[in-house]
């Protein structure tokens, strides 16, 4: 009994450890400077180190200030001074077929480094700006979108 | 009234940022992967598109049905003086080990022993708070079947570790099964490569 218990426990581990977090989180801030916040729906969160992402949120650099993200597929993002990106979709769980980073830049700059997502499905990479799409074949950008 | 309905209008432009696309410019620069080479952006609006291939290559976008304007070359002094502050936040490279096992057992081949020292040891050196384990199998048999196996393969590397020390609340294991393959091959072949779990320190 005991070992069928066991059993189910590992089951139920395996389950959960399935999915691609968790806790749902796609990413992790990993270097701020100046100051930086998270908008997830209806409150702003301060970004500092390790603090956790999610999709939908909204990354907001201040003036002097910059930001710095790796998410769960080894994608890299920094924006530089007054800055603003949405992480509209993150699905990293290749065994489900899931496949998506799509990431929506407001106005600032930013730097990115693509990862395992766009490797494995170019054409499920995608960067946005208010008047372009970027289709990402494994690389390395610069983006500045000017908000005047 | 005019005049208002005209600051109203400016006021909207403002909020509704992206539907006053044509007020924007952009500018996109394509920069060498880390490895040395150069991957491919492919810049679209209802304008049209360009492909930027080479390294230093850029665009400019001033409007959403305008098409992206004949790749440039960026001057370096631009480059930085434009990205400087982003380029500089861009956080270290995340490090993968690849662990291999001994066939059809959640038993390391003991190169890959070796490795989880230095795992440890980044893991360390980098005060990661964030370790991801993911298990990955070749396409010969079951696909179900291939998927617990990897996860097996990945949980028992989680155990390995955290008998070593590393704090449980930091890792993260997972498993791909046979759909995020080193060596791209048929189903139903057996690939020793493919078989592995990926240790991320990041």
């Amino acid at each position: 009994m005991k070992s069928l218990a066991l059993a189910v426990a590992a089951v139920l581990v395996g389950f959960l450890t399935s999915a691609a977090a968790s806790d749902g989180s796609v990413a992790r801030v990993k270097t701020v400077q100046g100051p930086a916040s998270i908008i997830r729906g209806q409150s702003v969160v301060p970004a500092v180190s390790n603090e956790k992402l999610f999709q939908g949120d909204t990354l907001r650099t201040g003036a002097d200030a910059s930001l710095g993200v790796v998410f769960k597929d080894d994608t890299i993002l920094s924006l530089g001074p007054n800055s603003e990106l949405v992480v509209d979709v993150f699905l990293y769980a290749p065994a489900e077929g899931k496949l998506s980073i799509v990431t929506r830049m407001l106005r600032g700059t930013a730097a990115y480094v693509s990862g395992i997502i766009a490797k494995l499905s170019p054409q499920s990479a995608r960067f946005e700006t208010p008047v372009a799409t970027i289709g990402i074949r494994g690389t390395r950008f610069l983006v500045k979108v000017d908000a005047d | 009234m005019k005049t208002l309905l005209l600051a109203l209008a400016w006021g909207g432009c403002l909020l509704l940022f992206s539907s006053c696309a044509s007020t924007s410019k952009n500018t996109v620069v394509l920069q060498p992967d880390p490895d040395g080479k150069t991957g491919e952006l492919v810049v679209s609006n209802r304008g049209g598109s360009q492909v930027l291939t080479q390294p230093g290559q850029a665009t400019q976008i001033v409007d959403a049905t305008a098409a992206p304007s004949t790749p440039t070359r960026a001057e370096d002094d631009q480059i930085a003086k434009t990205f400087g502050p982003a380029l500089a936040a861009l956080p270290e490279p995340p490090v993968r080990y690849v662990l291999y096992f001994q066939s059809a057992s959640t038993t390391l081949t003991a190169d890959s022993q070796k490795l989880v020292a230095e795992i440890l040891a980044n893991v360390k050196a980098r005060q990661s708070t964030d370790l991801s384990i993911v298990g990955h199998s070749d396409r010969k048999g079951p696909r179900q079947l291939n998927y617990r196996l990897a996860l097996d393969r990945a949980l028992a590397v989680k155990s390995l570790l955290i008998s070593k020390g590393v704090d449980p609340s930091i890792i993260e294991a997972e498993s791909h099964g046979e759909d995020n393959p080193l060596i791209k091959t048929e189903d139903e072949v057996a690939e020793p490569r493919n078989r592995r779990v990926e240790v991320t320190v990041r």
